[in-house]
C-alpha cells in the first residue's frame, strides 16, 4: 500500500510540475497543448518513436541505476554527467591507441577503460569526503565543469579529428568493426548489457549483505558499525559502482550510436539520470519503467525542433519542473492520497 | 595593471552578489543551489527589459521582479513541500536556463546572443581608467559591508542565522524560521538580479544562452569555502575570479602552450581546494545534510 502510495505521490507531483511547464510556456509566447501534444508525439505517438525511445533509455537507465546505488548509501552523488564523460574519453583513449587491432581485444579493453575513467572520476570525491568530510555535493559538481571543458580539450586537442569539419570536434571515427551499434543506438550488445547491469545491481541491492548493509548506512551509519560493518567501505565501493556504471554508459555511446566522441555531447543526461533514480525511489525495477519515460522526452527532444518546429529546450524545462517537485512531500497531497486509497 | 584589475572587478562583481544572495540563504537555513537559475533569469530579464522598454531602471525593476518570483518559487517548494533543497534547487536552475533560452527564441526567433543598446550606467570619466566600469561594481563593498552590518550586528541578522543553526532556539523567541527563510531567499532573488544584470549588461550588454556557465555554483562554493560569514565568502569570490583572471592572463602571456580549456577549470578546481579545506579546518567528517530523509519521502 505504501508503494502505491509513493508512486501516486511521484505522479501527483509530476502532473503539478506539467502544469508549471504549461504556464512557462503560455508565458513565452507558446500554446502549451499544442507543446504537450508536440511532446506526446515525438516520444510515443509517431510510427518508430518507441524505438527511439529505447535507444536513449538503455544509456540513461544504466547510469541512473548507478545514481541510486549511491544515493541508497546516502551519498549525493551528482557527478554522474562528469562521470559519463571522462568514461567515453578514458575509452576513447584507448581505442585510438589500440587502433588496428582486433575488435575482440579492443573493445572490451575500451570498456574496462571506460568503467574504470568513470569510477575514478567519482573516487576523488568519494575520498575527500570520507576521509576529510569534504561535501560531496560541491565536489562532484565542480567534476562535472571539469570534465566537460576535459572533454572539449581532448576533442580539440589530442583526440582531435584533423578531416572534421570546424563545426563540432570530435574524435576519428571508429572503424566500423568496432560498434557495437548502428547510429540508431539499438542492438542486441546494448540490451544486453543493460540487462546485465539491470539484474546484477538488482541482485547486489536487494539480495547481498553490501546491498542490504549499504542502504542501512544512507539511513543509520551508526546502526551499520555496530553491526562490524566498514561505513567508509560501504561508502566507497557505493561510489566507484556509480562512477563506474556512469562511464558505462559514456563508452556505449561512443562505442554505439555516435561512433565517436563529440565535443560536449549530451550535455543534461547525468541531471536526468539523477532524475530518473529519484522518480522512481531509488528502486531498480522502478529505473526501468520510469527511464522510458525519459528516454521518450529524450527522443522528443531531437524530434520537436526538427518535425515541430518547437525549441528543444522545452523538454529542459518539462525535466527541470519535475525535478523541482519530485522530492516534495506535502501532507497536502498524502491526505488527498490516504483519502482517496484507504477510505475509512 | 589597471587592466587586471579591471578585469578581476568585472568577472568578480557578479559574482560577489550572487556570492551574498547564496550566503543570506545559507545563514538562514537553505542549501542555495537554485542560485545559477535566478542569476540568468536576471541578466536574461535586464537584457530584455532594456531591449523592449528602452530604461536601465525599468528593466532593473523587471529582472528583480522575475527573480522575486522564481526565488518565492523555490521558497515554497523548499519550506511549504519539504523537497530536499538540492534537487528543488537543481530543479531551478534547470527552469531558468531552459526558460530563458525559451525566452530569447520565441521572442526574437533565434538561438543567437541577444545585445541592448545601452547597460548599466558607467562611472564615467572622474573614475580615470576604472570609469567604464558600472555603478555596480563601486555598490559593492557597501553592499558586502552592509551585509554584514545587518547580519552580525543587528538584532534581526541573529535572528536570521538562529534559523538556519537552531531553528528551535529562534522558534522559542517567537521568531518563524520559514518566514526568515523566505526573507532570506527574497533578498538573494534582489542580489541575484543586480548580479545577473552586471554580468549581462556591465560591460558587453549581451544574453547568450547558458552564459552564467556554472557562476552560480561557483557562489555557492564560495559561500562554503567563506564559511557562510559576508566577508569571508565575498574575499572567496573574489579569489576565485583572480584565480580566472590569472588564468586568462596566462594565456596571453604563454599562447597555445598552455590549453585554454584546461585553463578554464583552475576556477572549478580551486572550489574543490577551498572546499576541502574549509573542511579540513572547521574539523572535518561531521557535514550532516540530512540525505538519508530522501529514502523516507
Amino acid at each position: 500500500m505504501t508503494r502505491l502510495v509513493s508512486v501516486l505521490r511521484a505522479a501527483v507531483f509530476i502532473l503539478i510540475a506539467l502544469v508549471l511547464c504549461g504556464i512557462i510556456f503560455e508565458f513565452a509566447g507558446y500554446s502549451a497543448p499544442s507543446m504537450f501534444q508536440s511532446i506526446a508525439e515525438g516520444a510515443f505517438l509517431r510510427p518508430g518513436a518507441l524505438l527511439q525511445s529505447l535507444r536513449w533509455a538503455l544509456p540513461l537507465f544504466i547510469t541512473a541505476v548507478g545514481v541510486a546505488v549511491s544515493f541508497r548509501c546516502g551519498y549525493f552523488n551528482i557527478g554522474a554527467q562528469g562521470q559519463f564523460y571522462v568514461g567515453a574519453i578514458s575509452a576513447t583513449f584507448v581505442a585510438t591507441w589500440l587502433n588496428g587491432a582486433p575488435a575482440i581485444i579492443l573493445v572490451p579493453l575500451s570498456f574496462l577503460a571506460g568503467i574504470a575513467g568513470g569510477a575514478l572520476w567519482a573516487l576523488w570525491p568519494g575520498l575527500l569526503r570520507l576521509r576529510s568530510g569534504t561535501d560531496e555535493v560541491i565536489t562532484t559538481l565542480m567534476g562535472n565543469f571539469i570534465a566537460g571543458l576535459l572533454l572539449v580539450y581532448v576533442t580539440t586537442g589530442p583526440l582531435k579529428d584533423p578531416s572534421g569539419s570546424g563545426q563540432q570536434s570530435s574524435s576519428r571515427p571508429l572503424a566500423a568493426g568496432y560498434r557495437i551499434s548502428d547510429s540508431l543506438g539499438i542492438s542486441p550488445v546494448i540490451i544486453g548489457i543493460a540487462l546485465v547491469v539491470g539484474v546484477g545491481m538488482w541482485l547486489l541491492v536487494n539480495r547481498t549483505a553490501f546491498g542490504v548493509l549499504a542502504s542501512l548506512a544512507g539511513r543509520n551509519p551508526t546502526m551499520v558499525r555496530w553491526q562490524g560493518a566498514k561505513v567508509w567501505q560501504l561508502g566507497l565501493s557505493s561510489f566507484l559502482i556509480s562512477g563506474g556504471l556512469a562511464g558505462l554508459s559514456g563508452v556505449i555511446e561512443v562505442f554505439g550510436p555516435n561512433g565517436r566522441l563529440v565535443g560536449g555531447f549530451l550535455p543534461t543526461h547525468g541531471f536526468t539520470a539523477i532524475l530518473i533514480a529519484l522518480v522512481a525511489n531509488l528502486s531498480v525495477v522502478g529505473i526501468g519503467i520510469v527511464s522510458l519515460f525519459f528516454g521518450g522526452l529524450a527522443s522528443a527532444a531531437l524530434f520537436l525542433p526538427i518535425m515541430a518546429g518547437l525549441p528543444a529546450a522545452a523538454i529542459d524545462i518539462v525535466n527541470a519542473a519535475i525535478a523541482l517537485f519530485i522530492t516534495a512531500k506535502s501532507g497536502f497531497v498524502d491526505r488527498l492520497l490516504r483519502f482517496g486509497t484507504r477510505p475509512s | 595593471m589597471n587592466d587586471f584589475i579591471i578585469a578581476i572587478l568585472r568577472s568578480g562583481t557578479p559574482l560577489i552578489y550572487v556570492t551574498m544572495a547564496g550566503m543570506i540563504a545559507q545563514r538562514a537555513g537553505v542549501w542555495h543551489l537554485g542560485l545559477e537559475g535566478i542569476m540568468i533569469i536576471g541578466a536574461c530579464a535586464t537584457i530584455l527589459g532594456i531591449a523592449t522598454t528602452g530604461s536601465f531602471p525599468l528593466a532593473m525593476l523587471i529582472a528583480c521582479i522575475a527573480c522575486l518570483i522564481a526565488s518565492a518559487l523555490l521558497w515554497f517548494v523548499i519550506e511549504e513541500l519539504k523537497a530536499n533543497p538540492i534537487i528543488a534547487g537543481l530543479g531551478l536552475t534547470g527552469l531558468g536556463i531552459g526558460g530563458t533560452a525559451l525566452a530569447v527564441q520565441s521572442i526574437f526567433g533565434t538561438q543567437a546572443a541577444v545585445t541592448a543598446p545601452f547597460g548599466v550606467p558607467r562611472l564615467g570619466p572622474a573614475f580615470g581608467p576604472y570609469g567604464i566600469l558600472s555603478i555596480f561594481v563601486l555598490a559593492m563593498p557597501f553592499v558586502v559591508v552592509g551585509l554584514w552590518v545587518l547580519l552580525c550586528r543587528t538584532r534581526f541578522g541573529l535572528r536570521l542565522s538562529a534559523s538556519g543553526e537552531h531553528p528551535f532556539a529562534a522558534r522559542s523567541v517567537g521568531v518563524s524560521p520559514k518566514r526568515m527563510r523566505l526573507v532570506a531567499l527574497l533578498a538573494g532573488g534582489i542580489l541575484c538580479a543586480v548580479g545577473g544584470a552586471e554580468l549581462a549588461a556591465g560591460s558587453l550588454q549581451i544574453f547568450a544562452q547558458n552564459m552564467t556557465a556554472g557562476r552560480g555554483f561557483m557562489a555557492f562554493a564560495a559561500v562554503v569555502f567563506g564559511g557562510g560569514h559576508p566577508i569571508g565568502s565575498a574575499l572567496a569570490a573574489l579569489f576565485f575570479s583572480i584565480i580566472g583572471a590569472l588564468g586568462i592572463r596566462a594565456q596571453l602571456v604563454f599562447g597555445d602552450a598552455v590549453p585554454h580549456d584546461l585553463l578554464l577549470a583552475l576556477p572549478y578546481l580551486a572550489t574543490v581546494f577551498g572546499v576541502w579545506l574549509s573542511g579540513r579546518l572547521r574539523g572535518g567528517a561531521k557535514t550532516a545534510n540530512g540525505f538519508a530523509e530522501l529514502r523516507d519521502y
